[in-house]
């Protein structure tokens, strides 16, 4: 499954063997990902607790809050649109928009049922 | 020809190495390979567009057929003429059909993909193969259908209202479900290659307000595509669940609800009017212009209406549910809501109108389809707001005032605007002129058999005949065989085009590349284009619609 | 696209242009354009799934209670972790091949598809759980754990359409994850197909944002 040696292959290896350039490289492309990662599991850390133990009444609200949060990291900083040009970022905004839609005007029957 | 007359000189009798015959023209999309492999694994956004035009063509013949079924069995009123269960086949066959196969991808997969990336100067779109993808989902989903129909054929409308597509239809729901469902990927897949081709794929100077109105009624269908389809999708995965599994969600007997399905089901629907609406829109936007010689009025706002009429769509869908319980609020909200798609379609028909107005108008085969089209939709978009009005839609909902107004709609508009459109760019699709006095003949049959077929439905609805029965009481006769006899003058305005349009294939005069004076890069390049669309790269006029008559010399005029 | 301020391309790295496109960069963009209008409707198809059930859950309050109750939640919490550790490795793959590192790519590329066979097998494992519990109500043979109230019914079976469907475009993502890491293993990969890997990443991370959607909203706000 690996293939011929690309460009940077010989510094890949171990990591202590990489030279303080190539550290520092990787350390510029790897400190968002892992930041998000460490926050995405911290955040899930507290619905997963908050739904084991259910402490209060309508905690589901504090639970979909969380989830927002979840949603906009991911979104921000792993799909990049933070970085994208104003059109991604209206697409990506555009299917929540419609959600809200969807989920506004169909509720409109079912609450005042 | 220099080829022929070398020959006949008798040149070649005493030169031994003939020389290759210089074409008169560069070998055009059509003619660059002749292989059924060329065909089938086209990229070309034009082959891919004929292969549409073809498949489509064949749907519509089927479902037309189905329809002079239905309007055979209601020439008597005690449904003498075949069962009912024919005759809701029949009806379930031309919605199926007409609905999902013909009219969703008319012309945006055939006029939007051949016309597009010619109107925006590109070399093709942004995804060929995919392009080519969405043509063979089409066709895997439109012959499952298909298989259901020869199996015995479904009677649940194309609707698929439960419980009676899920729990008392004994006919072959699940294979028409499945393949519907696969032809909305298709849908999906065009929309989202338009999108991402007007937005990337533009020659440079073609900015936004430069692009045909027919460009812009396609974004704005292309959108529609993208955000309501894939709602019909899971919609009508949980239908084939609640079929084959009885998941229960839709299912009253174990309290799910069936007005639920109906939610899932308009949020699609109601929009796809529009993706059916939108595309006609554009393409009459092109052809008033030109046989009017006269610019496009108030081009920017046709070009907002169009993006408003894809927003304001979504917030409508509950008007075909004011009678199925659904709160009274919503119904409030969706009313209201309704009577706003009245503003962007108005916007549009007083443009056009005042396009025509003091214009150099020549009344072509085109231009008659599209006069045709202005005065049907203004019929249908006004009883749309009677359906939108709460107390008079108790009185006709679910009759045939309903199946009069979506058929001005949807024959009166959209088909209308199709065959204007055909015979349109017939020229640039074939490079063949079709015979212009068969033309006219065919479009005075098609507007004189639509009304007289569906004007009677109107008053039939009024006076409380419902839609979908196959029995009425003897006092509807009269109305009712009016309507079929319409319906034959109107099948006698569709197999005329099929006839002298396909004639004009071989015999038809070579086209120039600009029969019409009409503005557009699709006219600047030859008749058929080449198979990268343009020789050179075009330049793209300051701005669009630029004919010889402009607004201020007709005011002017008026002073 | 705006992603070069970040970090300049990496030598041999960039994207092989395709006749039909005049630029690079309109192809570029185009991809990532074209990726997000698909991820919009998948957004809205799973959407529709959600609808539904928060439709079930306003009309039979006390039912869907009961049925979220007998879902295996820790198994969920821990397909959550499974799935953001694997957008971390598909983080990494797309942080490599901008770099150019590219056997560090592949690596990275095979550990989210590990990650993410993981996740198909412990959702094996949790559907294997719920039909040891009787706990699949669409089995017509097989008796139902909460047949007393119907309507439980009708939420353990959307479970299934949405869980089954996300598993679906998971598996989808991996096949097409092992397929392009076979050919992006290749040398020259890099030069031709870099932005391959970002645009595959984007459906990556998204099919993951679905699932962060779909714990709470199956399994923790129910509860």
């Amino acid at each position: 499954m690996i293939g011929e040696r690309g460009p940077r292959d010989d510094v890949v290896t171990p990591l202590r063997s990489l030279g303080p350039e190539d550290r520092a490289l990787l350390r510029r492309h790897l400190r968002a990902p892992i930041l998000t990662f460490l926050a995405l599991l911290g955040l899930l850390a507290v619905n997963v607790t908050l739904g084991a133990t259910l402490p209060f009444a309508h905690v589901w609200v504090v639970e979909l809050l969380v989830v927002t949060v979840m949603v906009a990291i991911i979104l921000l900083v792993s799909m990049e649109v933070r970085r994208e040009p104003p059109l991604v970022r209206l697409f990506a905004g555009l299917g929540f928009f419609w959600v809200a839609i969807l989920m506004g005007m169909t509720l409109t029957d079912y609450l005042a049922r | 020809m220099s080829g022929t007359s070398a020959i006949d000189s008798g040149i070649a009798e005493r030169e031994p190495h003939i020389p290759e015959p210089t074409l008169d023209r560069p070998a055009d999309y059509l003619h660059a390979q002749s292989t059924l492999r060329s065909w089938f694994l086209t990229t070309d956004h034009k082959r891919i567009a004929i292969l549409y035009l073809a498949s489509i063509t064949a749907f519509f013949i089927i479902g037309a057929v189905a329809a002079g079924v239905v309007r055979l069995a209601l020439v008597v009123p005690n449904g003498a003429i075949m069962t009912n269960d024919t005759y809701n086949k029949a009806f379930t066959i031309h919605g199926v059909v007409m609905v999902w196969f013909f009219l969703i991808p008319s012309i945006p997969a055939t006029f939007g993909n051949f016309l597009i990336p010619l109107m925006i100067g590109a070399k093709d779109l942004a995804f060929p193969k995919l392009n080519l993808t969405s043509w063979y989902i089409f066709m895997a989903g439109a012959l499952f259908t298909m298989v259901s129909v020869v199996l015995g054929g479904v009677d649940t409308g194309w609707t698929f209202y439960v419980p009676l597509s899920t729990a008392f239809s004994n006919t072959w729901v699940l294979p028409a479900l499945i393949g519907v469902t696969i032809v909305g990927f298709s849908s999906i897949l065009t929309g989202l290659n338009f999108v991402v081709t007007i937005h990337t794929m533009r020659t440079p100077g073609m900015t936004w307000f430069r692009l045909p109105i027919f460009v812009w009624a396609h974004y704005a269908t292309s959108l529609i595509f993208l955000l309501a389809t894939p709602v019909i999708t899971t919609a009508l995965i949980l239908l084939i669940m609640e079929r084959a599994f009885h998941i229960g969600v839709f299912d009253p007997a174990h309290g799910g609800d069936p007005v639920l399905f109906q939610h899932l089901f308009w949020f699609y629907s109601h929009p796809a009017v529009y993706i059916m609406v939108l595309p006609g829109m554009g393409v009459i936007s092109e052809i008033v212009p030109a046989f009017a010689q006269k610019k496009l009025f108030g081009y920017r706002f046709v070009a907002y209406a169009s993006i408003g009429l894809a927003s304001v769509t979504f917030f409508v869908w509950g008007h075909h549910m004011f009678v199925n319980g659904q709160s009274d609020l919503a119904s409030l909200a969706f009313s209201v809501l309704s009577f706003a798609v009245a503003v962007p379609s108005a916007v549009k028909v007083y443009n056009w109108t005042a396009t025509i107005h003091k214009g150099r108008i020549r009344l072509d085969t085109p231009m008659l389809y599209a006069m045709g089209y202005i005065g049907l939709f203004v019929l249908g978009g006004l009883t749309g707001l009677y359906l939108a009005t709460l107390a008079i839609n108790q009185h006709i909902h679910a009759t045939y005032f309903v199946v009069a107004h979506f058929h001005y709609i949807m024959v009166g508009g959209t088909v209308l605007a199709f065959l204007g459109g055909l015979h349109f760019w017939w020229p640039k699709f074939t490079g063949r002129m079709y015979n212009e006095a068969w033309g006219r003949i065919s479009a005075l049959f098609i507007f004189i058999g639509f009304n007289v077929t569906f004007f009677p439905q109107f008053i039939l609805g009024y006076l409380g005949m419902p839609r979908r029965y196959a029995t009425y009481p003897p006092e509807f006769q009269l109305l009712n065989v009016l309507s079929s006899a319409g319906a034959t003058i109107l099948a006698a305005g569709y197999v005329f085009p099929m006839i002298y349009l396909v004639y004009s294939l071989w015999f038809g005069k070579r086209a120039p590349a600009n029969p019409w004076d009409a503005k557009g890069l699709e006219w600047e390049t030859t008749s058929p284009p080449p198979p990268h669309n343009f020789l050179s790269l075009p330049s793209v006029p300051p701005v669009p619609y630029d004919y010889p008559i402009q607004e201020r010399e007709t005011r002017s005029q008026h002073r | 696209m705006s992603r070069g301020a970040e970090a300049q391309p990496a030598a041999g790295v960039g994207v092989a242009r395709v006749a039909h496109f005049a630029t690079v960069e309109q192809q570029r963009h185009a991809a990532v354009l074209g990726i997000w209008a698909w991820l919009v409707t998948e957004l809205l198809l799973f959407a529709a799934l959600f609808l539904v059930a928060l439709i079930l859950r306003v009309q039979h309050p006390e039912a869907v209670r009961a049925a979220a109750l007998h879902l295996k939640f820790w198994v969920g919490a821990v397909n959550t972790v499974v799935l953001i550790c694997s957008s971390l490795t598909m983080s990494m793959a797309i942080a490599f091949s901008r770099m150019g590192w590219q056997r560090a790519m592949v690596r990275a590329m095979l550990a989210t598809a590990a990650l993410g066979s993981l996740f198909l097998v412990l959702k094996g494992y949790e559907y294997y759980a719920d039909y040891e519990e009787h706990m699949m109500p669409f089995l017509t043979v097989r008796p139902y754990a909460l047949a007393e109230t119907p309507a439980t019914r009708l939420f353990v079976n959307l479970y299934y359409v949405a869980t089954s469907l996300h598993g679906l475009h998971l598996f989808t993502g991996i096949s097409i994850l092992l397929g392009m890491t076979w050919m992006a293993a290749k040398p020259g990969f890099l030069s031709r197909h870099q932005n391959w890997i970002e645009v595959y990443g984007l459906y990556w991370h998204f099919i993951d944002l679905i699932w962060i959607l779909a714990f709470p909203i199956l399994y923790v706000v129910n509860r």
